[in-house]
């Protein structure tokens, strides 16, 4: 009996599609376009009719490629496999959204509350499992299908390089793969946690809503900000939660970040261990703990289902 | 312990609307009992508070627990079918099994399985291939292999047809119920379940009107046909209901001994619908 690892197991069944085949669909589909540039790369007409030349051109930038200094090569293959991630983020990202505002809701409407109810299960372990499925298993499953996606781009560019006459191998030596694979597995869960607050708030909502839980989720945050202008005639609020969204996209960006310029990306660069530094990052867990216990006990009380 | 279920001034508001009249009831372990009410009465309340669903005034204990504060305790012990079609469609019949096998102490899968091997339905399907009588027989398999001991189902073959809802009581008679354990069920369709019961509650506008066991109904109410000439003689006796049958009149008494409605006709237990009816009816 293990109660905790069977809700995530529910958790993950249900979501299967957004959690898990939706990146996979995307990496298939990028994998794809990526081989079909490569092999048509000599018959795209770039401009006034002439040829890319892809193949022509290769043996060339293969050899500008290992005349670079050890530094530079390192940086432009991991700020390619850094980038490559970046779609998968957002939508990861929306997904999440539209997990959190679902997640206590769906249940309600299609009345399987009832079946979930009757077995031996707190709200309050149920829905913690929900919120660890939001801040750890979504981002481990796009964690996985990212770096499965890295690992297809440096195998299929030693491929590449094999035709240009190279053996490929400096890609690999210049990749620091593990530190990538490190990094973006861990900035995928700090980002996911520094929005938790948001998750949380949308977790309410979902619990909340008797009709369209998204309305629930987005109209009180326009309310407040509405309500804020017209008596204090200030935006903190509605700020507050911009930079909440602006300084996730900078965790996410940071690991490009620093590798561009260490200098110039001060203050605005913020690396994903940087994050447990700041007290708006616990300040942030802590506000969530709010809106998940407030969803817990709307779940335990409500019997309308 | 033998009592399962002890209920003493049990309310309950909606707002303005009193669901629940200060009722008192108890359900002992080794019985069937049937809560019976029109739409309203009470009963789907009831059975919320039993399990712990919503909130209640008055003094509550299912299994000597309190279903507000012990609610997941009590589900240990006691299962409910609230409806047929409560299962998530999404829910493939395989998960379905793994996941109650790790989440109930007291689930026996290998019983389950036992259970849907003699059915059609395939372990790789999802819920929503499966046909309404179908997920009525996956619920019901689930919920006959959770040792429970008590078992709790409100309209559990509301809109299945009458090949599942005539086996869906056979098997849980065969398979499920024993001594050691309780049922309470609320149906509209009283004639399917009457044979099966030991208990009978009647509910109306959130108060208690009938409580008593089969045997004592049956011993109470007693139906006599009588024909037009002797109306009067039966009349006299204060009958709860009569109705008109072929000509003839069919009067339900209640209270009245056998030796003085002997030799006004022939006397018979009435249904468990009539009595409903009459009961419904009564004061009004």
């Amino acid at each position: 009996m293990n109660t905790f690892k069977a809700l995530i197991k529910r958790e993950y069944w249900e979501n299967q599609g957004s959690m898990f085949y939706s990146p996979v669909i995307m990496a298939l589909f990028f994998a794809g376009i990526t081989i079909l540039l490569a092999i048509t790369g000599d018959s795209l007409v770039i401009e006034n009719g002439h040829h890319s030349g892809f193949w022509e051109h290769l043996p060339r930038a293969l050899d500008q490629f290992e005349n670079l200094n050890e530094q530079d090569r390192s940086r432009g293959v991991q700020i390619g496999l850094y980038a490559s991630s970046a779609v998968f983020v957002l939508v990861m990202l929306i997904i999440s959204f539209f997990y959190c505002l679902s997640s206590l809701y769906d249940e309600r409407k299609d009345r399987s509350i009832l079946f979930w109810k009757s077995l031996p299960i707190s709200d309050t372990t149920t829905v913690l499992s929900k919120v660890v499925s939001v801040c750890i298993l979504v981002p481990l499953c796009y964690f996985v299908v990212i770096g499965a996606f890295q690992l297809f781009l440096l195998v299929f560019s030693t491929i590449v390089a094999w035709f240009g006459g190279n053996s490929g191998m400096s890609i690999w030596g210049s990749s620091n793969l593990f530190g990538v694979l490190f990094n973006t597995l861990f900035s995928l869960i700090t980002v996911s946690l520094w929005l938790a607050p948001v998750w949380g708030w949308l977790m309410l909502a979902s619990s909340y809503a008797k009709k369209v839980a998204f309305l629930w989720g987005v109209l009180p945050v326009l309310m407040v900000t509405i309500a804020e202008g017209w008596i204090f005639r200030s935006s903190y609020f509605i700020e507050m939660v911009a930079e909440r969204f602006a300084k996730a996209g900078l965790i996410l960006g940071s690991n490009i970040g620093q590798l561009v310029s260490e200098n110039e990306m001060d203050g605005l660069s913020i690396m994903w261990y940087e994050a447990y530094g700041t007290s708006a990052f616990w300040i942030g867990l802590m506000v969530a703990a709010g809106f998940i216990a407030a969803s817990i006990y709307v779940r335990r009380s409500r019997d309308e289902a | 312990m033998t009592t399962l279920i002890q209920a003493k001034n049990l309310s309950k508001s909606y707002g303005t609307h009193q669901a629940l009249k200060s009722v008192d009831f108890s359900v002992e372990r080794g019985r069937i009992v049937g809560l019976v009410g029109p739409n309203g009465a009470g009963k789907t309340t009831v059975l919320k508070a039993i399990l712990g669903l919503t909130s209640y005034e008055g003094e509550l204990k299912v299994l000597g627990l309190d279903p507000n504060r012990q609610r997941h305790e009590i589900m240990q012990k006691v299962s409910f079918i609230a409806d047929v079609a409560v299962l998530p469609r999404w829910l493939k019949v395989s998960n379905a099994l793994e996941f109650v096998t790790e989440v109930h102490p007291n689930f026996n899968l290998e019983r389950a399985k036992h259970f849907l091997a003699k059915t059609n339905i395939p372990m790789s399907a999802k819920v929503k291939e499966l046909s309404k009588g179908m997920v009525a027989q996956l619920h019901l398999a689930l919920v006959m292999s959770i040792e429970a001991e008590l078992l709790v189902l409100d309209e559990p073959t509301l809109g299945l047809d009458i090949l599942y809802r005539k086996e869906f009581y056979n098997q849980l008679l065969a398979e499920f119920f024993d001594e050691g354990r309780s049922i309470l069920v609320t149906t509209h369709q009283i004639e399917e379940i009457e044979n099966l019961l030991t208990d009978l509650i009647f509910i109306r506008d959130g108060k208690i009107v009938l409580n008593d066991s089969m045997d004592k109904v049956s011993e109470n109410y007693i139906e006599v046909m009588v024909s037009k000439d002797d109306a009067e003689k039966a009349e006299a006796l204060n009958p709860v209901m009569q109705r008109d049958v072929f000509g003839r009149k069919v009067y339900l008494f209640e209270g009245v001994s056998r030796e003085e409605l002997e030799p006004l006709g022939e006397l018979h237990s009435p249904s468990v619908a009539d009595l409903f009816v009459a009961k419904m009816k009564e004061g009004k």
